[in-house]
């Protein structure tokens, strides 16, 4: 039924997905960018930001809009230990780092399971209500979820593109070598880089955490679509995240909702096919595939 | 004019930028042509452009007689069309002799089965492959680093093997990517004495370089590029006393000056 | 016509920088020896210590040596592929399912399996071998979850997220524990005898330079897409060989068992084992697949150490275990000579 509300939602919850998609996909691009790591274990510091989420707003009963900053900044900052132990020795090492990461999506999977046990849980819903816009009736969650997240990369563009840090990160993105020749500290970038990217990921987690439940393993759902919208965006490229993930996350859910989940996934896969035949590097790869 | 290679108006470009832009020259059996131009002036991708590395705009690509523009590169290869490339690039893990054995594959490759099989053929092909490199290394001084890992070599010995391999796929014609690029003038002056005696022993040689005097004591013909464009061709003397060439290089001013 | 004498250049060269290892006859007598003392004791042991548990464990250690074989011969020419597990399954479901909805013979569910892996690396190899690095790691990723998806929505030939049960075995004889061993011992070593032979031909030799500088293979005149495909159809045969076996011998599959995570046990026994040989990816299998059957009893344990493990290997250890162990015998056998360098 092709009423104007189906339409309308499924543009809404299209773009929320995309937002949720991008968050996700520019961490992880932004890692590989800059430090040529493939992070196996992004969809788990996503996973873990649902979860801390869960703790803060289900347990603790703080206030959502100070829970899900807290949540992600915890995560984030937790995970520098990470970046020292795990990430660093590997800094443009692609198949060691890899692997490496691997292993600790592995470790903090199954680590998740012991306090969270292996069943789904579900973090409270803090946005319940029906809005009403022009005749057209949205859930609030899924406003909610686009309204955060669309905050968030605004907060990231203006970083990115304003300040020393941002303009640091896009240069060590496009050369290390010569970014360290210039003067950038890499090892301050790539603790920045790496503490950006696990706060928009956990971000991500707590606001995925809103729509569907939680489990050690929700990772890897994230992952796959970070993957995809790298592939089609280009990998390590910011402008390719953003167009892969609305690209993605529209996509599927227009398919998702008329033609059902399974087709939605091949048609994913199927893009990527026909990418790589055409434009190997995507669409605003660097071209060194 | 059967000439060996002979490239025609040939353009590449990449999203804004003319690379090649219009470029023809030939080179006949027995010669040494070079192309020399300022970095920039898009000598390597002329070479990738032959070599089937990059599929060009316009232009054709004849060696031989026959049109191969366009061809991947492995088939320009089993022609006799080889190159070699400008940074050092040879099997870093591997030992000298075992780079030079890959570099026959035209001569050892025997197709799957002979090979999985042992047949005669294939013992017999890679008893031909393994003496045509030993004699090559001989012939070139690196026998007594034969099993010496290829990546520990010094830079200029490094580009000798390059070339090694090269010349083991058996070519008729051998493009060569700035040969002199990063060496000593001692060493420039080895690689120039081994490519005049690679040329001796009736291979076909294109250089291409942006070291003058490297290249004027060493090829029978010039061609001038400059901003993917061709700008003279004739004997080094000439080409390097053209006032175009002078004044693309050097800047005005200099017309009237003694070149190299 | 003088040799021109390179002596002077390259003095520091030989004194200092390490020479590639020469084969020499009294280690290949060592290899001969030992590969017939190793034969004896894989063909005898189950016999002499009849022990169901350990024979199980054995027969799935060598059925991974297939598929893991398999993998390193697509290792081989620089590709790393997340998705081996994906044609496992395909090798596995075809397999069950012609044998249980057609009544076909085993044999020839096999070698559908096979065929059916082949075709479909032979579709997607010529496409998805173009990208190297990372890329392909996503690729094939991606594949992977695709291809398993296909087996949890084809519910009435695959049967969806249950599963298929009773998988009959090939031949009723082969309900034994210790039948299945002998089949997989069989079969393994006629797949990585068939890797081993690859890999030491030219076929392996072309492979090794497709790996090291693809670049550099191609201005050889080496077809390079051509032989990467090879790589990738041979590689994914096997693995649907092993798949097929693997099915019949465990008796129950489900799209879970060819999940990403499968495909990662595939990258890290050759990782573990050692990228660089043969061998290592078949002491990877050695060591990987009896780690969840010894350590039943803390599940979550047992992933949070693989995973550390990973981490530790990778930090410390790059060429595996095998590379250990050759340079161990490296530093043996140089201490028993008197290295003469």
């Amino acid at each position: 039924m092709l009423s104007p509300t189906l339409v309308a939602q499924t543009v809404v919850n299209g773009v929320a997905i995309s937002a949720v998609y991008i968050l996700v996909a520019l961490g992880f691009t932004l890692i590989f960018g800059i430090m040529r790591t493939v992070n196996f274990a992004h969809g788990e510091f996503a996973m873990l930001g649902g979860f801390a989420l869960f703790i803060l707003y289900g347990t603790l009963k703080l206030d959502f809009f100070i829970a899900l900053p807290l949540a992600a900044l915890v995560v984030a900052t937790g995970s520098l230990v990470f970046e020292r132990l795990v990430f660093r020795p590997f800094y443009q090492k692609e198949l060691q780092g890899m692997i490496a990461t691997l292993g600790l999506s592995v470790a903090l999977q199954y680590s998740a399971m012991i306090p969270f046990g292996p069943q789904d849980k579900s973090v409270p819903s803090a946005f319940t209500s029906l809005v009403e816009l022009h005749g057209l009736t949205f859930a609030s969650d899924r406003l909610a979820v686009l309204a955060i997240a669309a905050v968030v990369l605004l907060a990231f563009y203006l970083f990115m593109r304003f300040t020393k840090m941002g303009l640091a990160m896009r240069a060590a993105a496009q050369d290390p070598e010569i970014a360290e020749a210039q003067g950038i500290d890499s090892r301050r970038v790539y603790q920045s880089a790496f503490f950006l990217a696990t706060l928009m990921a956990a971000l991500a987690g707590g606001l995925i955490g809103q729509v569907y439940s939680l489990s050690p393993f929700m990772g890897t759902t994230p992952l796959v679509k970070a993957f995809t919208v790298v592939i089609l965006g280009g990998l390590g490229s910011i402008p390719g995240a953003a167009a892969g993930g609305l690209l993605l996350g529209m996509g599927e859910t227009f398919l998702k909702t008329f033609y059902g989940a399974a087709p939605a996934d091949f048609a994913s896969f199927g893009a990527i096919v026909l990418l790589l035949i055409w434009r190997p590097q995507g669409l605003f790869g660097r071209g060194e595939v | 004019m059967s000439a060996l290679l002979r490239v025609d108006r040939l353009s590449k470009q990449f999203g804004g930028l003319k690379a090649v832009n219009d470029i023809s020259f030939h080179a006949e059996e027995g010669e040494i042509v070079g192309i020399v131009g300022p970095n920039g002036a898009g000598k390597t991708t002329v070479i990738n452009l032959v070599s089937g590395v990059y599929k060009p705009d316009k232009g054709t690509v004849t060696f031989r007689g026959q049109v191969v523009t366009g061809m991947p590169p492995h088939s320009l290869v089993r022609r006799g069309l080889v190159r070699t490339f400008q940074a050092a690039v040879v099997y870093r893990e591997s030992s000298v002799r075992e780079n030079a054995l890959r570099g026959a594959f035209a001569k050892l490759y025997p197709g799957f089965w002979n090979t999985l099989l042992n047949t005669k053929k294939a013992r017999a092909m890679r008893a031909d492959a393994e003496q045509a490199a030993d004699e090559l290394l001989e012939w070139l001084g690196m026998t007594a680093v034969a099993n010496v890992k290829a990546g520990s070599l010094p830079y200029g010995y490094q580009k000798t093997l390059g070339m090694i391999v090269a010349l083991l796929a058996s070519p008729k014609l051998i493009m060569l990517d700035e040969p002199a690029a990063g060496l000593s003038p001692e060493e420039a002056d080895h690689v120039r004495d081994v490519i005049r005696r690679v040329n001796h022993s009736g291979v076909t040689v294109v250089v291409v370089d942006h070291n003058m005097r490297f290249m004027s004591g060493l090829c029978h013909r010039l061609v001038a590029m400059h901003h993917g464009a061709e700008l003279a061709e004739g004997t080094p003397e000439a080409v390097l006393k053209d006032p175009r060439v002078i004044e693309a290089y050097l800047g005005r001013g200099f017309e009237g000056v003694e070149t190299l | 016509m003088k040799t021109i004498s390179a002596q002077d250049g390259l003095g520091p060269a030989l004194k200092e920088q390490p020479r590639v290892s020469q084969k020499t006859a009294r280690g290949r007598w060592l290899v001969y020896t030992l590969a017939i003392l190793g034969g004896l004791v894989l063909v005898s042991w189950p016999l002499l210590l009849n022990d169901i548990f350990f024979t199980h464990v054995a027969t799935l250690v060598l059925l991974y040596c297939i598929g893991a074989a398999g993998l390193h011969l697509i290792l081989r020419t620089g590709h790393v592929s997340m998705g081996h597990a994906a044609f496992m399954g395909i090798g596995a479901y075809t397999s069950v399912v012609t044998m249980m909805k057609l009544a076909w013979p085993y044999p020839l569910a096999l070698a559908t399996g096979a065929l059916l892996a082949a075709l479909l690396a032979l579709a997607l190899g010529p496409i998805i071998l173009r990208v190297r690095g990372v890329y392909f790691v996503l690729v094939t990723f991606t594949l992977g979850e695709v291809v398993r998806l296909v087996f949890v929505n084809w519910v009435p030939v695959t049967g969806g997220s249950n599963g298929i049960f009773q998988v009959p075995p090939p031949f009723p004889l082969f309900l034994s524990n210790l039948a299945y061993y002998y089949l997989a011992l069989v079969m393994a070593a006629l797949c990585v005898g068939l890797v081993g032979r690859i890999v030491t031909s030219e076929v392996g030799r072309v492979l090794d330079a497709i790996g090291e500088s693809e670049r550099l293979a191609q201005s050889t005149g080496v077809p390079v897409l051509r032989f990467k495909v090879l790589a990738f159809v041979i590689g994914c045969t096997l693995v649907g060989i092993q798949g097929s076996l693997q099915a019949h011998f465990i008796r129950y599959i489900s799209p879970v068992s060819f999940a990403f995570s499968e495909s990662l046990n595939f990258v890290v026994m050759n990782v573990v084992g050692g990228m660089n040989s043969l061998v290592g990816a078949m002491i990877g299998a050695l060591f990987i697949v009896p780690l969840p059957e010894f350590l039943r009893g803390w599940v979550e344990y047992q992933h949070i150490f693989y995973g550390i493990i990973l981490i530790l290997v990778m930090a410390f250890m790059p060429s595996g275990l095998a590379g250990l162990l050759s340079r161990a015998a490296a530093a043996l056998s140089m201490r028993r000579r008197g290295d003469d360098a």
